[in-house]
């Protein structure tokens, strides 16, 4: 959130067009990943977590960050993910939208 | 201080690219266009002559081309563009296929990577304003070689006279 808060410059209103630019992503990709089953190809797991583990990043979700890019590294060499991790990164996922949509 | 290097972003995460751009005209880049897809990006090359592209690996969420056929594009019809590959990828095969194809530089997306990308992006800017140095100091000694001719000449056909 450092970038961002450094970008904004103490002012809220262009705080929040940043925590929108990135809720418009991350609230339709966290119910894509919600739907995603598990025991089926996990490649798009894989994309979504791909497309969204810089974007937590840069909002200062380091848990987050870490979680998703060791999930996508296992599904990458060839690992799977189970139902109860991908429940961990979605919970994680909520609690950060939650918390975006607070500074709203 | 204001710095003309033309930028281009290519990256299809739409929010990470427009604090990237907005971090970039902050730091002085005041020319910083956006491309969420390949494609699009190429479309524009031949018209906006980009001198310096950013760009992601992964273009899945955008287009069909990924940044490797990009880049082979852009070096194909404009080689003198500086490419920066910035990417969320932390692999050393992409890296170097990347660097091998003429990437100038590989950053992978981490918390320090959009001031890498600027640093990068500075030693660009750098070397743009040292080759126009080189053209003008050259421009400057052709004219001066050519005033001494003209001297000499107009010397010698007044001795001659």
């Amino acid at each position: 959130m450092e970038i961002i808060d450094r970008l904004s410059a103490g002012d809220p209103e262009k705080k929040k067009y940043y925590l929108r630019l990135f809720l418009d992503t991350l609230e339709p990709e966290l119910g894509h990943l919600k739907s995603c089953d598990v025991t089926a190809d996990q490649e798009p797991i894989r994309s979504i977590l791909h497309k969204l583990k810089s974007q937590v990043q840069t909002i200062g979700a380091a848990d987050a960050h870490a979680l998703m890019a060791s999930q996508e590294q296992s599904i990458k060499e060839g690992g799977r993910i189970d139902q109860a991790g991908l429940d961990k990164t979605c919970e994680l996922l909520s609690a950060l939208i939650q918390n975006l949509q607070d500074q709203l | 201080m204001s710095k003309h290097l033309k930028i281009a972003l290519v990256d299809d995460d739409i929010p990470n690219t427009e604090v990237l751009r907005d971090f970039l005209i902050r730091n002085g880049y005041n020319h910083v266009d956006k491309f969420h897809d390949g494609e699009s990006f190429l479309e524009s090359l031949d018209r906006f002559d980009e001198r310096a592209v950013v760009l992601d690996f992964d273009l899945s969420g955008g287009g069909d081309l990924n940044g490797l056929e990009v880049l082979e594009a852009i070096k194909e019809r404009s080689p003198q563009t500086h490419v920066i590959f910035f990417s969320g990828q932390d692999s050393l095969e992409v890296a170097v296929e990347s660097l091998k194809n003429g990437a100038d530089d590989y950053i992978v997306k981490s918390n320090a990577a959009f001031a890498l990308v600027k640093t990068s992006l500075d030693k660009v800017y750098d070397l743009q304003v040292l080759r126009t140095n080189e053209k003008r100091n050259q421009r400057i000694s052709w004219a001066l070689a050519l005033g001494w001719m003209i001297t000499l000449v107009g010397v010698a056909l007044y001795v001659a006279n």
